[in-house]
């Protein structure tokens, strides 16, 4: 028999050994293959097996070492080719079964790692501190301790103007009011600051603010993408986020919902809908395009947004060939492809609980009539008869030309030798004028018409449902679904905890699990370390997407683990985990640039101050309108309209909708504002808005001249200021210096010194003067909508001095 | 290279000397003209200060040009029609294309049984290096001298948005910074009152694929391409509001200066500085774009010479337009001129409306090239032309005749900047099908664009999500051929 002098230990393994292992073995296994177990070499690599027991000749591995291939490149690529006896004697072991001795298998292929992300999490016991005064909670001791070991002080806390006005933008992207200001002001009692932090985490807009930064990571956007970029809508996705986060629905079960919703028992619709997570990748509707290409980048998208979202991992880097860097194969990046590979993409209808009552009532009236009007034509007969009797005798008497001639001549036959045509002609004939069926069906029209026009009136959401016929997923080598590879099952990254199913094989629901398993030592740590970098604008690992070998060690890493900790402990919920950063010493500091932390620590990685942040851009719309008085404080519903300037489509492929609102939708917050893919708000786009293709978990703050053009003179913006001065001389009591006082706490909620009041008032002087001379202009800088004010001169003065105060670096500046 | 935190770290570098200009009162704007043409440094490009984010800045070694106009022929022309002759094509007019050539292709409509289509132009060569052009080019025919066309052009994708994405960012998927960002980040920009990318557009409407192909992707946005407008407003917000003259605004502008430096005063934030550079530049937009825009006050022989007229929108105008922009310092200048998709409809077959794309382009084009070389520009200004991809050999019938997307071998010329000019580079096969000779990849193209900026394509990199970035993707390498 064929190779049965062949033994494996003696005679192949030395050949894999000394020619092969070097990058099929067990610290590299290029295309995914590796020749040193028993079991590693029957599963193959990503081109598939290597190897058809009793077929040398099918064998990938002999055409590799033989060379002349199309399919596959000659192997081994450096130093001489194998012998032709060495080729012999792998073509005899394969077709004699390629058996190997059980006990030559390695014992544990799992990737090992000792990089700290991977780690299980720790419990660190908050540390000893010289000044156990300064902290306020252990994230203190944690950040303290660091300090003193540098040599270094925390700075003082903040004043409390500048705390408010921090806590406010924080939690909910607005400015407070000058009556929230001057209660938290006034409170004197012992938690003033802990009552603040209650009421702004209780307020509905804290799930606006926090969820349009999870907004970012999803990639949310009210377009397709790509070239053409129609319109979709989504929005119900996105008012389910600030839901979620309004209600503090833990952060794991925000997870599972988000990835899996449609796969929990007995499924909520609110659960389906948080599936639209998924549905924000692009689609292509441009002509000509291969459908199955475009669905792979959405499935390679959700791999990759996956892996920013929850692992902070790059996994897209092994889409196209092992990570360079992490321990993440590409046969692995292609298990978590096959997870995600099996969902259909549907649009799921979200009926008004008005409208789901509605429906269900029509299409029961509608059945009915369709029953009743079967009815009517099953006893029409005796009816039908005497038409046709009366027809034919008119017929006898006169013309009737109105009569078709197939009609004249079915009636001209006795009914009992008409054929089944001319039977079924007169019987239609009869039902157009059979008067107990044409209300009946007039009744019908109209109601299908309803039905249609209900229908048409339900907002429609995206979604994701797992198929009833699973993919078959396979490794696409160099990344192109051209040319698959070998097949995979779904699962997990070797190196991170195993996930185990709940049946056969894991699925959406067992993976969305296993992300927020209190073991898993990613999901905790990437989501504390993201809000940290909120509130601080550095997390403390700065890569904040990415948690692997090329990323940057957490400079705090006790305190991140300890946060982690706290999160799971907390049932993870997030407005504990933002209670305990926002009430810690750490975060109440001044962000005041002090000189000798700009010698030691000019990162501020050790935390000795706050940091002074430029406001993301839908807030700074949303704290100009909050200043103004403008604001709609409206919450969720379909995107709106605010102004732009003229000529944005001049560079798309299609002019896009944007039927600019006219009623208090213009002032609604910048989340609000419908997002074109291919043509962003600019507003949005000039202050450092994402542009929804990939995940987005941080924002860059740019600086730049077109940001000072359009806070300047944008039409928006500008109309914003207008609103303002009508605002600011609402009150008819006040003298110039009052009314310049309440404005600048209305935008900066500190007191103005009295340089800043005379700069102010100067200016506004000198406005009135020169508008006075010039009527006109003062015409056309006084608004005359919104609220208009009496005087033109006066009002134009005051557009001019709220204009300056919304321009300020402070003002978009969160301190 | 280290630049993973735009917004943090790196914006302290500085912080001393920021410092010190924050506390003396002396704007940004002034500073950071440094020398440009440094000696080779070999090293990778020092991340830019945000603070000036578009301030000159040495390249890796001495450039060849210094700027780039770039006339992007959205939709892919013909080669076949304007610059790649194929006698056998015409002798194989009508038959099916042999199977070897389409097996395992894929195309965006034809089918693998689509006939061999000849083209109706007519051909002749041109200027002393001899250059094959056809009868719908005849104004580059008289510059053919200065240019260098290469019928050898590869890419990777085949649909429109994809294809564009591809050849402005090197990747046919969305989020990766374009070559004009590339070139901004890496080496700044001349024009201390204009940005240093802009985006021009003409023909009946925008590219295909929008503004991710002038985007900065991960690159702060600083350096994405801003659109210039037709009209009198060129960028956006660029007018101030009704009512407000220039002595106002500027009163305006001051009042802000004064109360942001008492405030830089208080808490000693370099932002702050920088926020107060940034409105010195707005002013000074606002004050010299409308001479810019002005082309009425170029001489009747020049306009003529492009074909523009002023209060017009186009691609003559543009080109004019493109001219006056990098004279100023602007250091990428791309012009989409739209309409180029020949596939054979009413209004898209390679009849008249090709006669027409070729009449809008071909004279302002050449005029271009002329005129730069006239001002002495020519020698360190790129000028590029080509589209996504170019077209088949095979015909494809639909109303009328065109042809379907093509990636294997197209034309595209360049001229200037360093490019060695009256030659032709590469060629297809006899059918015109593959390139056969001189193959260049869109990377090659890339790679060799920035080196003619001094910028070697290897080191010109950006840390995103744990990888280094750059515009050439994993390949790309410099076209010797190319250079002067």
């Amino acid at each position: 028999m064929a190779g049965e002098d062949i033994d494996f230990v003696r005679d192949i393994r030395p050949i894999f050994a000394a020619r092969c292992q070097e990058c099929h073995g067990a610290t590299k296994q290029e295309s995914g293959l590796r020749l040193d177990s028993g079991a590693a070499i029957a599963s193959g690599g990503n081109s598939g097996p290597a190897i058809v027991a009793g077929k040398a000749s099918e064998s990938l591995l002999i055409h590799a070492v033989s060379g002349g291939s199309d399919e596959i490149s000659k192997m081994p690529p450096k130093g001489a080719a194998l012998e032709p006896a060495q080729i012999e004697q792998l073509k005899r072991w394969i077709d004699g079964g390629a058996n190997v001795p059980p006990d030559s298998s390695v014992s544990d292929p799992r990737r090992k790692t000792d990089h700290w992300s991977f780690q299980p999490l720790t419990r660190p016991a908050t540390p000893q501190v010289t000044n156990p005064r300064w902290p306020r909670n252990p994230i203190d001791a944690f950040v303290l301790a660091r300090l003193e070991a540098a040599g270094l002080q925390p700075s003082a806390e903040a004043d409390r103007a500048t705390l408010v006005r921090r806590l406010s933008l924080d939690l909910l992207g607005l400015p407070p009011t000058v009556e929230q200001v001057d209660e938290f002001l006034c409170d004197s009692g012992c938690d003033a600051y802990g009552r603040l932090v209650d009421r702004l985490l209780a307020s509905p807009h804290y799930g606006e603010r926090w969820g349009r930064h999870w907004l970012d990571v999803a990639r949310y956007a009210d377009s397709n993408g790509y070239t053409i970029d129609g319109g979709r809508s989504i929005w119900k996705y996105r008012d389910w986020v600030i839901n979620a986060l309004n209600r503090d629905l833990p952060f794991d079960q925000f997870t599972i919902e988000q990835l899996a919703g449609d796969l929990l028992p007995a499924a909520r619709t609110d659960q389906v809908i948080a599936t639209g997570f998924h549905r924000n990748t692009l689609v292509n509707e441009e002509g000509g395009t291969d459908p199955e290409q475009f669905r792979v980048e959405a499935v390679v998208d959700r791999v990759g947004t996956t892996g920013s979202a929850f692992l902070g991992l790059t996994l897209g880097c092994a889409r196209c060939h092992d990570h360079k860097f992490d321990p993440i194969s590409q046969r692995e990046f292609y298990e978590l492809f096959a997870i995600f590979n099996n969902a259909d993409e549907p649009t799921l209808q979200v009926p008004t609980d008005q409208q789901a009552k509605e429906m269900p009532a029509l299409v029961a009236e509608i059945e009915q009539s369709e029953k009743r009007l079967a009815e009517v034509d099953a006893n029409s007969l005796g009816r039908q008869t005497e038409w046709e009797v009366k027809l034919a005798g008119r017929l006898n008497l006169e013309q009737a030309s109105d009569v078709p001639a197939a009609v004249r001549g079915a009636l001209a036959v006795p009914p009992e030798s008409r054929t089944d045509e001319q039977k079924q002609l007169l019987k239609q004939e009869y039902q157009k004028v059979d008067p107990e069926r044409l209300p009946l069906a007039a009744r019908i029209i109209e109601l299908k018409e309803s039905q249609k026009q209900l229908a048409a009136a339900i907002t429609t959401t995206l979604v994701v449902r797992e198929r009833k016929e699973p993919r078959l997923t396979h490794i696409h080598l160099r990344g192109d679904f051209l040319h698959p590879g070998a097949a995979v099952a779904p699962g997990a990254p070797a190196v991170l905890p195993p996930l185990t199913p709940r049946g056969e094989k894991p699925d959406r629901l067992d993976f969305a699990r296993w992300l927020v398993d209190a073991r898993h030592p990613l999901t905790a740590r990437v989501t504390v370390n993201r809000i940290w970098q909120i509130y601080f604008g550095q997390g403390l690992v700065a890569t904040e997407n990415d948690f692997g070998l090329q990323g940057d060690r957490p400079t705090h890493a006790e305190l991140l683990d300890w946060l982690a900790g706290q999160l799971i402990e907390n049932h993870w919920s997030l407005k504990a985990l933002h209670r305990l950063i926002v009430t810690s010493a750490t975060y109440r500091q001044a962000s005041r640039m002090r000189d000798d932390l700009i010698a030691a620590d000019p990162y501020n990685k050790l935390l000795g101050r706050q940091q002074r942040l430029r406001l993301e851009a839908e807030a700074i719309r949303d704290v100009s309108l909050a200043a103004s008085g403008l604001l709609s404080r409206e919450i969720g519903g379909p995107g709106v309209y605010p102004p732009q300037p003229q000529g944005i489509y001049r560079f798309t492929q299609q002019v896009k909708y944007w039927g600019e609102n006219k009623n208090a939708d213009r002032y609604r917050r910048g989340m609000y504002t419908y997002f074109w893919r291919s043509s962003p708000y600019p507003f949005l786009k000039t202050f450092d808005a994402p542009d929804a293709v990939v995940a987005c978990t941080r924002r860059p703050r740019s600086n730049t001249p077109l940001q000072a053009l359009t806070l300047a003179n944008d039409r928006a913006f500008y109309e914003i200021a207008q609103g303002f001065a009508a605002r600011i001389c609402a009150d008819g009591n006040q003298d110039d210096g009052q009314r310049i006082r309440a404005a600048f706490r209305c935008c900066l909620t500190r007191e103005p010194s009295p340089d800043e009041i005379s700069s102010l008032k100067q200016y506004l002087e000198s406005q009135r003067a020169r508008f006075a001379a010039a009527p006109q202009e003062a015409e056309l800088v006084a608004a005359s909508s919104p609220p208009a004010v009496a005087d033109p001169v006066h009002a134009a003065a005051w557009t001019m001095l709220a204009r300056v105060l919304l321009n300020l670096d402070e003002f978009i500046t969160r301190e | 290279m280290q630049c993973r935190s735009v917004n943090g770290p790196a914006q302290l570098l500085n912080s001393t000397r920021r410092h010190f200009f924050g506390h003396c009162g002396v704007g940004l704007g002034s500073i950071a003209l440094g020398s440009l043409l440094a000696e080779d440094c070999g090293a990778a490009i020092e991340p830019p200060d945000l603070r000036d984010p578009l301030a000159p800045r040495p390249p890796h070694f001495a450039p060849r040009a210094k700027r780039v106009i770039f006339l992007f022929m959205a939709g892919g022309p013909s080669q076949l029609e304007l610059f790649d002759f194929k006698p056998k094509l015409q002798e194989l007019d009508g038959q099916v294309v042999p199977s070897s050539y389409t097996k395992n292709k894929r195309f965006a409509f034809i089918k693998g049984d689509a006939k061999l289509l000849g083209t109706r132009r007519k051909f002749a060569r041109h200027g002393q290096s001899g250059a094959e052009l056809s009868d719908l080019l005849p104004q580059l025919a008289t510059i053919v001298d200065d240019v260098c066309i290469v019928k050898s052009m590869v890419t990777d994708v085949f649909n429109h948005g994809p294809a564009k994405l591809f050849v402005n960012t090197g990747s046919s998927r969305f989020g990766l910074p374009s070559m004009g960002a590339w070139l901004t980040y890496g080496i700044g920009s001349q024009s201390r009152n204009l940005p240093g990318f802009l985006v021009l557009q003409s023909g009946p409407r925008g590219p295909r694929g929008g503004n991710p192909l002038w985007g900065s992707g991960f690159l702060p946005t600083a350096y994405q391409g801003v659109p210039l407008l037709p009209g009198a407003e060129p960028i956006l917000n660029l007018a101030s509001p009704p009512g407000i003259d220039r002595a106002r605004q500027s009163e305006f502008f001051s009042t802000v200066q004064k109360l942001n430096s008492q405030r830089l005063a208080a808490v000693g934030d370099p932002e702050i500085a920088t926020r107060i550079a940034a409105y010195e530049m707005a002013y000074r937009m606002q004050t010299s774009a409308p001479e810019l825009i002005d082309i009425a006050s170029e001489t009747s022989q020049t306009l003529d010479a492009y074909g523009a007229e002023p209060g017009q929108t186009s691609f003559a105008n543009n080109c004019l337009l493109a001219r006056r922009l990098v004279e100023r310092g602007v250091r990428f200048v791309q012009l989409y001129h739209t309409d180029w998709d020949h596939h054979g409809n009413k209004d898209t077959h390679l009849g008249q409306p090709l006669d027409d794309r070729c009449k809008e382009v071909d004279r302002p084009a050449a005029a271009l090239v002329g005129d730069l070389k006239a001002r002495g520009m020519l020698d360190d200004t790129l000028v590029i032309w080509g589209g996504e991809f170019g077209r088949t050999p095979m015909g494809e019938p639909r109303d009328l005749i065109g042809r379907d997307h093509h990636v294997d071998g197209y034309t595209m010329w360049l001229a200037g900047g360093g490019v060695r000019g009256g030659q032709t580079i590469g060629a297809t096969d006899e059918l015109g099908y593959y390139a056969v000779e001189d193959r260049i990849h869109v990377h090659d193209l890339q790679a060799t664009i920035l080196h003619l900026l001094g910028l070697d394509h290897l080191k010109l990199t950006y840390r995103f999500q744990g990888r280094d970035f750059r515009l050439t993707d994993v390949a790309g390498s410099v076209v010797s051929k190319l250079l002067a």
